[in-house]
């Protein structure tokens, strides 16, 4: 089996009649086995809906959600059994022990992994005799990812992990990840600040508005991010010289001096280049989270197009 | 493994799948009475002491020819309402004052409380996201709940009987076991019965506020509807559909409890349960 998580075309409504709300919007996604998947997006794009139907806790209006090629419905106890998830609105309260919380959900999965609680809670310095109600935001966190990783779960389904981490917590959570992949696990986290994710996973999804805009490797995506170049020439030119090279876009001239996007090879912007004499250049590299908010500033209709351009 | 886009990029081969786990036995169950314990010994010592004091002035009231004077006095209708008619004896003193109105007031606030919290409360405040999608079936979830429910509704029932026979046997009330024990099955049920209800419409729906609302709403209509339907004219159409009068209308710490009474309490909880055990399966969780 070699697809962990699929989905094909997956709608979800929340309510009914006027209050009814979209969610999910024809959502296609693969996710193979042993494959680090990062789901971005931002709040309200789809994202925690998406992980909720594949713990049974939601069910698709439409299209189909398939976990270790069953759905997660028929799947049922035995295939949430083998998925470690931490939600993205952890709720924890009560006058019970951290400790207690952690021995009880173990429980739920007949006791494995419970021999492994202390061993993680000092791995990420959690006080287990600590109250519940009195842990901190952070501290409710780290028991939240212990009893995800508990069981050493085939399949981690981790929504915003790393929100209320300390980066020395969530240094150690990046080795959590690392350690139960190289272990043969398949994790699917998601988050709404990309550079969380480039640094951990293979392939990334980015959601918005429930549907899968652009998905690829870290490695594609960041090409796709593309350059930021500068020109200067030794007069002044015409922005409309530049309009239609290319892979060329936002161009903007100041007198002797271009600015613009470049994405893919910079041949054809060279070559028109070179018809003026330039006296400097320079060409840095775009952060993926340039290209992240990219998604969300352009209109729907340019972003599928984005999207089928990078498929 | 066949080849697909993503394989596995040279890691580890999967371990083989384990069997799937056996849950603890009755794991669910077991944290709630953990985590509910406290607030339930408090509810135990509120009971201890209402109906220890109410029954210990027996001697005072029940047993006192000027009380039943005053009954006598106050206006008929009221004291049908009251359910004062044999307030002068043990058995019509101690149902009048603990078993038909402060047990069952006190323990039906707690049961419906307790109900529309178990998944419902837990549900809104985020609490039950973990347990839902761990590995046990919903039914199961549920049915753990339900059995918490019934036992400490049975817990704080017997307590009552156990004190109302400890106290009165003190204070010289002449009262049998037997009805004692009879009126408090009748007691548990009832409030089970309420509890049941509130405990369903959460399960069903998700909504604390409404399940306690529903729960509540059908006491309070239960308890008025057994109030005055003996002051109506052809009034007993009305409280045959009052559960307060399936527990209390064959007079349980005289006549032992009303077997017809018994069973449409029982019934009431277990139809309420399985019709929210069918929804809660199907519906959406947390939303």
């Amino acid at each position: 089996m070699s697809v962990v998580i699929r989905t094909e075309g997956v709608v979800k409504d929340y309510g009914h009649g006027a209050a009814r709300v979209r969610a999910l919007d024809g959502l296609d996604l693969e996710v193979g086995a042993g494959e680090v998947f990062g789901f971005l997006g931002p709040n309200g794009a789809g994202k925690s809906t998406t992980i909720r139907l594949l713990l049974d806790l939601l069910r698709p209006t439409e299209g189909r959600v398939e976990v270790f090629g069953t759905p997660p419905r028929t799947g049922g106890p035995a295939q949430r059994a083998r998925i470690g998830y931490l939600p993205g609105e952890l709720a924890l309260a009560g006058r019970a022990t951290a400790g207690a919380l952690l021995h009880h959900l173990a429980q739920l999965r007949g006791g494995a992994g419970s021999d492994r609680i202390t061993a993680l809670a000092e791995r990420l310095s959690l006080d287990l005799s600590r109250r519940i109600r009195t842990l901190s935001r952070g501290n409710k966190q780290k028991v939240g990812l212990i009893q995800a990783f508990l069981h050493r779960p085939e399949l981690l389904v981790l929504d915003e992990p790393t929100s209320g981490l300390d980066p020395l917590l969530q240094h150690e959570f990046l080795a959590m990840v690392r350690e139960a992949s190289a272990d043969g696990a398949t994790v699917f986290l998601s988050s709404h600040v990309l550079s969380e994710v480039e640094v951990i996973a293979e392939r990334v999804a980015i959601v918005r508005a429930g549907r899968i805009v652009d998905l690829d490797d870290v490695a594609t995506l960041r090409h796709h991010a593309g350059q930021r170049v500068e020109l200067h020439f030794a007069e002044p030119v015409a922005a409309e010289v530049f309009a239609g090279v290319d892979g060329v876009s936002d161009i903007e001239v100041d007198d002797h001096r271009m600015r613009c996007l470049l994405r893919g090879e910079p041949d054809a912007l060279l070559t028109v280049a070179a018809r003026f004499h330039v006296t400097r250049w320079s060409a840095e590299d775009r952060e993926l989270e340039d290209l992240f908010l990219d998604h969300y500033r352009m209109p729907v209709q340019e972003q599928e197009e984005v999207a089928a351009d990078v498929r | 493994m066949s080849a697909e886009p993503t394989t596995r990029r040279g890691k580890t081969p999967l371990r083989p799948q384990p069997a799937p786990p056996r849950p603890g036995a009755a794991p669910v169950l077991r944290w709630v009475v953990h985590t509910h314990l406290r607030t339930w010994l408090g509810w135990g010592v509120a009971l201890t002491a209402v109906s220890a004091m109410y029954i210990s002035f027996w001697p005072a009231m029940g047993d006192n020819p000027e009380m039943q004077a005053l009954v006598d006095g106050l206006p008929e209708a009221l004291v049908t309402a009251m359910g004062y008619d044999a307030i002068a004896s043990p058995a019509g003193y101690l149902e009048s004052t603990v078993y038909a109105l402060l047990a069952p007031i006190l323990l039906l606030v707690f049961a419906v409380g307790l109900g529309a919290r178990l998944i419902a409360g837990d549900e809104e405040a985020g609490l039950l996201e973990l347990e839902s999608a761990g590995a046990l079936p919903r039914w199961r979830l549920l049915t753990e709940a339900v059995l918490a429910l019934v036992l400490v509704t049975a817990a704080l029932a017997t307590l009552v009987g156990l004190v109302s026979l400890g106290v009165a046997n003190l204070v010289g009330m002449d009262i049998g076991t037997g009805a004692v024990a009879g009126a408090t099955v009748g007691l548990w049920l009832l409030v089970l019965a309420l509890g049941s209800v509130s405990f369903s419409v959460g399960a069903a729906t998700g909504r604390r506020g409404l399940a306690v609302a529903v729960g509540a709403g059908v006491a309070v209509a239960a308890y008025v509807a057994n109030a005055l339907a003996p002051l109506l004219e052809d009034g007993a159409w009305l409280a045959r559909l009052s559960p307060f009068h399936w527990y209390l209308g064959n007079d349980p710490l005289n006549e032992g409890l009303g077997l017809p009474g018994a069973a449409a309490l029982l019934a009431l909880a277990l139809v309420s349960v399985l019709l929210a055990a069918v929804v809660y399966d199907r519906r959406d969780l947390g939303v």
